[in-house]
Parts: C-alpha cells; sequence; structure tokens
C-alpha cells in the first residue's frame, strides 16, 4: 500500500511571495517555449491514410460505381445515417444503387460501413469539414458522394494492410 | 403527468458544528434556495443543484442528474452487440477507449471468447493512456474551477499530445471507437509505438512542472486541504470506487483485485491517500498518472515480444478479411451474417474495469438473439455525484467548485 505523501509547507512557501516567483518562473520559460496552438482554418490539421473522414462511394476506372446496393453499410450504420435503393442493371454486378444517400448530419465517422462493405465500395475519406445553410443541403446524394477509385487509393491500400495484418493464417484460400 | 421527484439529503458529519460557528451571523437561519448549472461551467456538464444557502454556508444539496440522458442502455438493446461500441465511446468521452474496452470484455465474457495476447497488450496501452488523458482532464478543469487558469493550458497541451497520438492510431481524436469484440481494429505499427515512447519520455517533466505549479501552492492548499473529507466507512456506503474511494485511504484497484487483460503481470503500485479530502483525492490522481506511464511503458516493452494477430479469428464475432471476402463465397456469407445478425450465446455476463472515475462494469444479458435483452451501465460518476450532498453540507459555497472537481465525474456517463 503507497499512502500518497502530505508534505507540510515550509517557510518559504508559507510566506508566499517566493513562490510566486516561482511560478512566475515556469511562465516565463514557456514564453519561450515551442508555440503548440495552431492558427486553425488557415493552418489545418494534416490528414493520412488512417484519418477517418467522411464516407465516399468509389468509382471504379471505367466510371461505374462499385457498390452493388447490398445494404450492409445500411445494416452497420450505428446512426442510421445510410439509406439505400437499389436496381438492377445489366452490367455484370447486376445491381446498383439508384439513391445513396448519407446523411452528413447523423454520420460519426465511425467506419462501420467500410468494415461492413463487401464489395469495396465506401471507404473513409480524408474530407473532414461540414458546414452548409440548411440540413437538408447535408444530406448528400450518390452525386455528391462519389470519388474516383485513384481519389480514395491511400485509405483503400491501408485497410489492405491491416487486414493482412490480421490474416497471416488466414485458412481461406 | 410524471412528478418531479427530490431527495432531501442530511447534511454530512460535522455541517451542525460549522453552522453553528455563524450563530452571531445577523442573518444566521434564513435560508435562500440557490440553483446551481445545469449550464453552469463550473458543473462539468450540466449537473443541477439545487443549494440551501444559509449566508454563505450550505445547508443542504440536492443535486439534480439526467439533463444529459440519451438513453444509451436501451440503445443498446434496439442497435446489437456491434452497433453499440460508438455508444459507448459517448458515455465518458474523455476516455472513450477505456469504455470500449469495457464493453468489449463484457461481451467477450458473455461470448466466452478472450482477446488474443497481442490485443490484451495494445488494450492495456489504450486503457493506460485514456487514464493519463482523463486525470489530465481532472488536473486542469479542477486548476480552472479554482482559478488556476494557466494550469489548464498546460494540462491540455499535454492532453494535446495523446490526441495527436490517438488520431495518427485510429484517425480520429475523439470517439474512436477502435476496440472490436474479439480484439481492437488495428494493429500499433512502429510509428505510434515510437510516438507514444517519446510522449511517455516528455510527459513525467511536464507532469512534475504542473504538479510543482500546485501540489505546495498556499492557494491550491488552502482551497483543497480539509474540504469535501469522505472517511473510509463513508466512502464506502457511498459506494465510490476508483481515485475517490482510494483517495479516503481505501486499497481498492480491480486492476489488482479482478485483474482483467493481463493486469496481473503488470508492476504498479495502487496510491491510497490517508485523509479522504479534495487534496488526498488530488495526490492520488497525480499518482496514479506517474503509475499509469509506468504501466504504459512496460506494455510498449512487450509489444516487441508478444506478436501475433490483434483480433481473434472467429467467424460468428469477427469480421473475416477483406481480401478472403472476394476470393471466397463462404467468407462473404460469413460477413453478411456478421454484419446484419451477429448473436451472442444465451446468458448473462458483468465486467468491469478500472476507468479513471471508479469501477466501470457492462452487465449485458442475452437471449440468444442479435440484439441484448439488456445492458446496464454501471458508471462510477453516478456515485460520485452522489457523495456531493454528503460532503458538501455545512461547507461554504466556494467549496463546492473544489468538490465537484475532485470527485471528478463527466455527465455523459452519469446520466448515460
Ligand atoms: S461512418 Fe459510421 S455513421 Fe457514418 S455512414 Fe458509415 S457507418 Fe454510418
Ligand atoms: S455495403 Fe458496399 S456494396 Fe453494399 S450497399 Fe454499402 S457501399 Fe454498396
Amino acid at each position: 500500500m503507497v499512502v500518497v505523501e502530505r508534505k507540510e509547507l515550509t517557510l518559504a512557501e508559507r510566506l508566499y511571495l517566493p513562490e510566486i516567483f516561482r511560478g512566475m518562473a515556469i511562465t516565463f520559460r514557456k514564453l519561450f517555449a515551442k508555440r503548440v496552438t495552431r492558427q486553425y482554418p488557415e493552418e489545418p490539421l494534416p490528414t493520412t491514410e488512417v484519418t477517418r473522414g467522411q464516407p465516399r462511394l468509389v468509382v471504379n476506372d471505367d466510371g461505374n460505381i462499385a457498390c452493388v446496393s447490398c445494404g450492409l453499410c445500411e445494416a452497420a450504420c450505428p446512426a442510421y445515417a445510410i439509406t439505400i435503393d437499389g436496381h438492377e442493371t445489366d452490367r455484370t454486378i447486376e445491381r446498383e444503387p439508384e439513391r445513396f444517400d448519407i446523411d452528413m448530419l447523423r454520420c460519426i465517422l465511425c467506419g462501420f460501413c467500410e468494415e461492413a462493405c463487401p464489395k469495396d465500395a465506401i471507404f473513409m475519406s480524408d474530407e473532414l469539414e461540414l458546414a452548409d445553410y440548411t440540413r437538408q443541403a447535408l444530406v448528400y446524394n450518390i452525386e455528391r458522394l462519389k470519388r474516383p477509385k485513384s481519389a480514395l487509393q491511400a485509405r483503400i491500400d491501408y485497410v489492405y494492410r491491416l487486414n493482412d495484418r490480421w490474416q497471416s493464417s488466414s485458412s481461406t484460400s | 403527468m410524471t412528478e418531479h421527484v427530490t431527495y432531501e439529503y442530511s447534511p454530512g458529519a460535522g455541517a451542525e458544528e460549522l453552522l453553528a460557528q455563524h450563530q452571531d451571523d445577523p442573518i444566521h437561519g434564513e435560508t435562500m434556495r440557490l440553483n446551481m448549472g445545469p449550464q453552469h461551467p463550473a458543473t462539468h456538464g450540466v449537473l443541477r443543484l439545487m443549494l440551501e444557502l444559509d449566508g454563505e454556508t450550505m445547508r443542504s444539496v440536492t443535486p439534480d442528474v439526467g439533463y444529459l440522458h440519451r438513453g444509451k442502455e436501451k440503445t443498446c438493446e434496439t442497435l446489437g452487440w456491434h452497433r453499440f461500441f460508438p455508444h459507448t465511446d459517448r458515455l465518458d468521452y474523455v476516455q472513450p477507449l477505456m469504455n470500449n474496452v469495457a464493453y468489449a470484455l463484457a461481451v467477450e465474457q458473455l461470448a466466452g471468447i478472450e482477446a488474443p495476447p497481442r490485443a490484451q497488450v495494445v488494450r492495456v496501452l489504450l486503457m493506460e493512456l485514456s487514464r493519463i488523458m482523463a486525470h489530465l482532464i481532472y488536473f486542469g478543469t479542477l486548476g480552472i474551477d479554482l482559478g488556476a487558469v494557466t494550469l489548464f493550458f498546460y494540462s491540455f497541451n499535454q492532453r494535446e499530445e495523446l490526441y495527436r497520438i490517438l488520431d495518427a492510431y485510429t484517425g480520429h481524436r475523439m470517439n474512436n471507437t477502435y476496440v472490436r469484440i474479439g480484439g481492437v481494429y488495428a494493429d500499433i505499427d512502429e510509428g505510434i509505438e515510437s510516438m507514444i515512447r517519446s510522449f511517455l519520455d516528455e510527459f513525467p517533466g511536464h507532469l512534475e512542472e504542473m504538479n510543482k505549479m500546485v501540489e505546495r501552492n498556499r492557494i491550491w492548499i488552502d482551497r483543497n486541504r480539509g474540504v469535501g473529507v469522505i472517511t473510509a466507512e463513508e466512502a464506502q456506503a457511498l459506494s465510490l470506487t476508483g481515485p475517490n474511494l482510494r483517495g479516503s485511504g481505501v486499497e481498492w484497484d480491480l486492476r489488482r483485485e479482478q485483474p482483467y487483460c493481463g493486469y496481473e503481470t503488470y508492476e504498479f503500485d495502487v496510491p491510497t491517500g490517508s485523509v479522504g479530502d479534495c487534496y488526498d483525492r488530488f495526490l492520488v490522481r497525480v499518482e496514479e498518472m506517474r503509475q499509469s506511464a509506468r504501466i504504459a511503458r512496460q506494455a510498449l516493452d512487450r509489444l516487441k515480444d508478444v506478436k501475433g494477430d490483434v483480433l481473434l479469428e472467429d467467424r460468428r464475432f469477427v469480421l473475416p478479411p477483406r481480401g478472403d471476402v472476394h476470393r471466397s463465397m463462404e467468407e462473404l456469407i460469413y460477413q453478411f451474417k456478421i454484419v446484419t445478425d451477429l448473436r451472442v450465446p444465451r446468458g448473462e455476463a458483468y465486467h468491469a474495469v478500472e476507468s479513471s472515475k471508479g469501477e466501470l462494469g457492462f452487465y449485458v444479458v442475452s437471449d440468444g438473439s442479435s440484439r441484448p435483452v439488456r445492458c446496464h451501465i454501471r458508471a462510477p460518476g453516478l456515485m460520485n455525484v452522489q457523495a456531493i450532498p454528503h460532503v458538501a453540507g455545512g461547507r461554504l459555497f466556494s467549496d463546492m467548485v473544489a468538490i465537484i472537481g475532485s470527485l471528478d465525474f463527466v455527465m455523459g456517463e452519469v446520466d448515460r
């Protein structure tokens, strides 16, 4: 059992004035220390592939959306932010979303949609800033969510790297 | 119509004598009701306190909680096992990863699984960093409550360093949601490891510097010493846990008494106080930060030796790896099953961790379906609020901020 020590004050400490100078010395030292604040909108924090920003939909190189509207991300979303309606297409993947809305005001950027997606169609981008004049304008529709695959490539690679790490001993081929 | 129920608390020990000292005061005996909060910054969130003042002396205090009630427990019953994780972040939002781990441990206990060894080390590391983070907030806000505004900047500066580390590791500064049933989402790689290591090298020095400014400062001592005394028996009767209980001299730490995540193999001291006043609780928390840094350093060293996955390979609870989902139909089916219908065996489980505020426990009941039947959160903060009326009676009104600050609770967790 370690009992924390309650030391009695010395005379100098009780006099208080010397202590003020000791405290001011620390404050004075800080004047010359490295600046820790940042002028935010002008100097934003750097984002990396680890940053979980707003989710975005992948558009493949051939111009088609990768999503097959399976609804897994909708089911995984803890904030009920995603709404999907799908329809059939003639493409080989057979289905694609007709409507894919993410309510950015509800989205908590948890990344569960990214984890759930079996088609690598939704990824967390590094886009973080979110402001508008109306609530409706912040419900992003499919057009506003689409991003070319190249823009999300760093994140895609990162997620795959993570999975590789888990998968040193995979049983399946 | 529901009636608003309030409970009258009797003033704490010694209140009558303290009040008697003011016998000659011309306004003695006339009481005034005063509301503190729910939007008062010194109440650390949205706590409302109804004070009965006799001059400047508090006769009684009645806390009124529930202004931040978001129905977390009920939400858990509708969201299901996995999707509740982000909500645990928002309980005690100054230590999200600790809450994640506590919930994951409860579900894992129910499911009868255990995270792989490396995940356990990572969890310990994250929990200790969270503890430092939460205690730094305590340190800074207690300072600002008592007028030491500079201290707030120093402690939040250190906390900022930790947030940078978490940002680099999880991609978020707050509300990280990085723990999963069966492990943690991502491994700690060399880059993050060296960031944590350099933080741990610097931190003790900064802590000593901050501590030096207040530990033996006369104002600090005058405002903390002898204020809000809770004896060991009272602390136990009030079901206090964590630093508040240890400040009263009871050596009880769940990391020692019911070890989880391999805490029994780490070396650390459990600091306790002797008097049980605000000053003891302060000293205990400062010492806990030092000990947390010590544990975190041991965990970092272990990361070198303990290799392997950080997520369990179990197709009942853990998503299959990404590449495999594309290659194998079997894994694709598991992906669908786990996301939409993660089932946990029938039964009930309670698991508690030593959070920065005390015993944070999750009690989960499953009927074998994909949603919990009941999820109860044993929030230490609620018990800490419960202690306010007991220690505040008879004290001066200005002691209130010291008492609130030193009991250290976060309303997100108290009201849930
Ligand atoms: S990041 Fe989370 S909250 Fe946002 S859409 Fe995806 S699952 Fe929903
Ligand atoms: S999980 Fe992926 S493929 Fe399925 S609907 Fe969502 S984005 Fe589309």
